[in-house]
């Protein structure tokens, strides 16, 4: 499905501000994985995901996407395979434009744009359907610009944009981040139904243990640009929060410099 | 002081249709695709230039307007070419193509001014039509701006037209939806200086020359054309936003032909032009805001604060 071959990617090479970002890294996705990603500030998690975008090309090694060679294709071109959902809520959607206009661009991913109307009444009605979903009522709001909604509406919107036409690949970096804690719950389980409805192979970046353990069937662990823990089935099932961040320690020789991961160690050990 | 007669006011709507042409342009670049493009200045006289050459050959009026289209449009693609490909900065890149378009109109021209004396313009077309003489260039600058306007109000809902706005709005959002940027900036640069142009080459029909110096500062006049527009009318529909921009010119003709009335020199306008956008950009900030909203609903602006 896709598969990343000794992936190497230095910025600013050379300079004093060098910085590996990804070394070596090999991966292998199969149709249908959902891969949650965790690893410290600067592990290379965001640069995992931009490499797979094409956001910019890599110094060595390669990419396949349902074997083929995507390595050196533009990132508009790879667009048409791969859905995405960022950070910062701002970022997926054009303020300006209104709600229904802005899943008419995503309806047409990956397809050429010509003189036809963007909307027509069977999109519309496939919009309305899929709008309902969310429940937030966006489906009676078609024309309300989009720059009008909240966060946390505007990142549920985007996750509907990202599968809309349905991705061979769908990247989600820290998508909840920036939202409240209990909308980013609500926006992570519409992620989860999304994504199971139509079997999409998923890497998803997380900041929280946690939902790295829950969400998905497989976790992997980042550190220097590097892969060092990769963990699915019956060992990911057993595994906890806490043996998480101590393999960390182990595989990484450090440790965890993410404040918001030892915020989740320490209210775990003193709950536990 | 002398009153406003009648056809002072006609003159300045016949102006203010024809440009409003060109503030449409503007509009299209500025806004749409958050373009600051200041190629405009070369656009509008290579209009008028290739316009008043092919009436001076003896070729229809209405060819004229053709080729100045296609002139502007070559002009903007340029533009497109060396931000795009060139990775030059939006603001250079128009300078550098306004620029070489100074010897490139002078050279379409054969010299710095092009009289057209006694030659067809394209209202004499409609005269045989039955319209009156007095009202043949506001009849036919309504005719023009109105068939713009609706043309960019059903290409912007077009599959296209949609991933025009929105290369303007958010680049990152539309890449990652699978859309070639730089193929859309190039359309939407090539596509809004044709629109300048074609102004270009009916003004010169209108005014009965082309001149080298015709372009300079008409970026300023078509923003402030936007702006004015926008702030009087607003922007909350897409439709509502571009028949703003028309009246945005009209209204700005008319501030002309009463400031030059008041007893100031042409020479005066262009200081005029920039006080007035200057105006038209912070009057909003003392006060004006709350009526403006209350009267024009949101701007893009006030949109992305109100998050």
């Amino acid at each position: 499905m896709l598969q990343l071959k000794k992936a190497t990617k230095v910025f600013n090479r050379d300079s004093v501000n060098e910085k590996r970002a990804l070394h070596q890294l090999d991966l292998q996705l199969a149709a249908g994985d959902f891969v949650t990603i965790i690893g410290s500030k600067g592990a290379g998690k965001s640069t995992l995901l931009n490499a797979i975008a094409g956001l910019w090309f890599l110094d060595e090694g390669k990419i396949y996407l349902d074997g083929t060679d995507i390595t050196n294709m533009p990132d508009y071109k790879r667009a048409g395979l791969i859905g995405r959902v960022f950070q910062d809520p701002m970022v997926g959607t054009a303020a300006s434009m209104t709600i229904e206009e802005n899943l008419a661009l995503a309806a047409k991913r990956g397809h050429s744009r010509g003189l036809k109307k963007g909307i027509n009444k069977s999109l519309r009605s496939r919009i309305k359907e899929e709008l309902s979903r969310l429940g937030l009522g966006l489906e009676d709001r078609l024309s309300t610009p989009v720059g009008l909604l909240s966060g946390g509406q505007r990142q549920a919107l985007t996750l509907l944009m990202a599968t809309f036409q349905q991705p061979r690949l769908l990247l989600l970096d820290e998508h909840t981040a920036a939202l409240d804690p209990k909308t980013g719950e609500k926006v992570l389980s519409l992620t989860e139904e999304l994504v199971a409805e139509s079997g999409l192979t998923t890497l998803m970046v997380t900041h929280n243990i946690v939902d790295s353990l829950k969400v998905g069937n497989r976790t992997i662990m980042m550190h220097e640009g590097q892969i060092v823990l990769d963990i699915k089935g019956k060992e990911r099932e057993e595994m906890t929060p806490q043996d998480v961040l101590r393999l960390f320690e182990r595989n990484s020789g450090k440790q965890l410099a993410n404040d918001r991961m030892l915020l989740v160690k320490n209210r775990k050990s003193n709950g536990a | 002081m002398k009153s406003l007669n009648l056809k002072i006011l006609l003159g300045a709507v016949e102006l203010g249709l024809i440009f409003g042409v060109m503030a449409l342009g503007v509009y299209l670049t500025f806004r749409i695709l958050d373009f600051p493009d200041l190629t405009v200045d070369g656009s509008l006289t290579i209009g008028a230039a290739t316009a008043a050459v092919l009436i001076i050959q003896g070729y229809s009026p209405w060819l004229g307007l053709a080729l100045a289209f296609l002139a502007g449009g070559v002009a903007g693609m340029i533009t497109g070419v060396l931000h795009t490909h060139f990775r030059i900065i939006p603001i250079l890149a128009g300078i550098l193509t306004m620029t070489g378009l100074y010897s490139v109109n002078l050279r379409i021209m054969g010299r710095a001014n092009l009289p057209l004396l006694g030659t067809d313009t394209v209202v004499d077309s409609l005269r045989s039509l039955g319209i009156p003489a007095q009202y043949g260039w506001v009849v036919f600058g309504l005719l023009l701006a109105g068939a713009v306007i609706i043309f960019l109000y059903w290409l912007f809902q077009t599959e296209l037209g949609l991933a025009l706005r929105a290369t303007g709005d958010n680049e990152v959002m539309i890449k990652s939806l699978g859309v070639n940027v730089n193929g859309m900036k190039i359309l939407g640069l090539s596509l809004g200086n044709a629109l300048v142009a074609l102004a270009g080459g009916a003004v010169a029909q209108l005014q009965g020359f082309a001149d080298i110096s015709m372009g300079i500062g008409m970026i300023i006049a078509g923003l402030a054309a936007v702006i004015i527009g926008e702030m009087l009318i607003g922007t909350r529909t897409l439709l509502r936003a571009l028949i703003a921009v028309l009246c945005g010119s009209l209204v700005y003709r008319i501030i002309i032909a009463v400031v030059l009335r008041l007893g100031l020199q042409t020479t005066d306008l262009k200081l005029v032009t920039a006080v007035l956008v200057v105006l038209a950009l912070t009057l909003p900030r003392f006060g004006f805001k709350k009526q403006l909203l209350a009267l024009g609903g949101w701007s893009r602006a006030s949109v992305e604060k109100g998050n």
